[in-house]
């Protein structure tokens, strides 16, 4: 009985189980994968208009942008998740589904960072691309939305993480994903035991992307980072 | 050549409660280089800012070479091609190289390719004597390159007319001088300038017309000379003895 909670609960047979495994662990990480960033992408391809339409759109385009944000991160994802897949005759599978319903909720929030973004250019730089000709379009594109997107670089970097780990909740909807096969494991006959060992392994894989890929736009944001003079 | 190159015929503006401008006209010719002068709040930048829509007027039109700006079918990026503007602030775009913020209008605007848009580029940096800095940043440079930088931005496009909104007010004193005699360079060369700022000596020096403005109104117009020696309006006489003191001597 001495320690008992300990050694009965981490085993090594248990992490044997999950290293015999790690092959289907590997499968279910390109899965959450695959969704972090098709989800992404399709949130930035539309977060990011949104957030333009949010600052530079007439009345007619504001608001219904405005409303579609504010209803979509009013909405727990699960919801629009069950909904998607019940109800949207687009969603034809449980994985496209996902992608759109992690993809339009991280657009809903891309489009307020991006808002911010567009919004923390100085007036003056509109002013100065506008004295020498530019049209309003051209004032945006080479002047603001350079400067907005570096200055994004944070907030993205923080719904990438979000992301990374919301795309678990796709496990309502049946999908392989990471935390999916995990759960498939210990659902096993006989092996509940691994229980916690698999989740610790997931949880790990979970750490190792959300560094890397934050290491990763960190690197981006020195690349484009604009010369102050201050370093060096 | 009988028609003057800016004319700005009974400009009104106000914002909300607040008139700024109450009916401004003046000429100026080819060649003419007007300082504009005033208290603060007086509608300076304003009217400056009217002349290349900037912002709009309320009533009254603006005409650059015979042709009526502010009329509604006007084109105002045809307008603000024509039209230099170097800003209190610099304004340089914070994103691109001293270079680079000289050939983006005229890539975008002028429709330069890239090579012949990088050596005009590189030409007007040397004429602000700024050859060496075209790979450094804006944040990267001191005040006075940012304004010279500014300077030549506005000048590469080829511009009838410059408009100077405060030019060296957000200098450190000892820099103003470098600025300022790129400016004496460009008078002599013969650009229209229409400038707002408080250096007396560049007034007295450079400027063809001085012009007082107070609480919206053109109060006096005339040479340096006579609006230091000799003002028309006790309040002409009160505002140039006050910044005379504080911003550099009339030689």
């Amino acid at each position: 009985m001495t320690s008992a909670t300990t050694s009965v609960v981490l085993q090594s047979s248990d992490w044997a189980y999950v290293l015999e495994n790690a092959d289907i662990l590997f499968e279910g990480t390109v899965e959450t994968i695959k969704l972090t960033v098709l989800a992404m992408v399709l949130g930035f391809l539309a977060g990011f208009p949104a957030g333009a339409a949010e600052v530079y759109g007439s009345p007619w385009i504001r608001k219904p942008v405005w409303a579609a944000g504010v209803g979509l991160r009013a909405t727990p994802i699960l919801v629009i998740l069950v909904f998607l897949f019940f109800v949207a005759p687009f969603a034809t599978s449980a994985f496209v589904a996902a992608v759109i319903g992690l993809g339009f909720r991280s657009a809903a929030y891309q489009a307020q960072m991006f808002r911010g973004a567009l919004q923390s250019v100085d007036e003056g730089q509109m002013e100065a691309a506008r004295s020498v000709g530019m049209t309003r379009f051209q004032a945006i594109r080479r002047v603001i939305v350079p400067q907005a997107l570096r200055r994004s670089i944070p907030g993205f970097q923080n719904e990438f993480t979000i992301v990374l780990k919301d795309t678990s909740i796709a496990i309502i909807l049946g999908i392989s994903e990471l935390l999916g096969v995990t759960e498939d494991l210990f659902l096993q006959s006989g092996r509940s035991g691994a229980a916690l060992e698999l989740i610790l392994a997931a949880s790990l894989v979970y750490f190792v992307l959300t560094v890397t890929t934050n290491r990763g736009i960190e690197y981006l944001g020195e690349v484009y980072e604009i010369p102050s003079g201050e370093s060096t | 050549m009988s028609d003057p190159l800016l004319r700005v015929d009974d400009v009104y503006k106000s914002y909300g409660d607040e008139d700024v401008l109450k009916g401004i006209s003046f000429e100026m010719d080819r060649g003419d280089v007007e300082v504009l002068v005033g208290p603060s709040g007086s509608g300076k930048s304003t009217l400056l800012r009217c002349v290349n829509r900037l912002t709009e007027v309320d009533s009254g039109d603006v005409y650059l070479d015979g042709e009526c700006v502010t009329a509604p079918e006007a084109d105002v990026n045809a307008l603000r091609r024509e039209v230099g503007m170097v800003f209190q602030d610099f304004n340089l775009f914070a994103h691109l190289s001293a270079l680079e913020n000289i050939t983006l209008g005229l890539k975008h605007v002028r429709g330069f390719d890239d090579a012949k848009a990088r050596e005009r580029g590189h030409e007007h940096l040397e004429r602000v004597g700024l050859a060496a800095q075209a790979e450094s940043y804006p944040a990267e440079l001191s005040g006075g390159q940012k304004q010279r930088v500014g300077i030549a931005r506005a000048l590469a496009m080829d511009p009838k007319l410059m408009l100077f909104d405060e030019p060296t007010s957000a200098l450190d004193p000892e820099l103003v001088g470098e600025v300022t005699s790129v400016m004496r360079e460009l008078a002599e060369e013969g650009m229209t300038m229409l400038v707002v700022t408080h250096e007396m000596g560049f007034a007295s020096e450079a400027a063809s017309r001085m012009m007082f403005l107070d609480d919206g109104r053109l109060v006096e117009r005339g040479p340096p000379e006579q609006l230091f020696r000799n003002p028309q309006h006790e309040r002409t006489e009160r505002f140039l003895e006050r910044i005379t003191r504080l911003h550099g001597e009339i030689e």
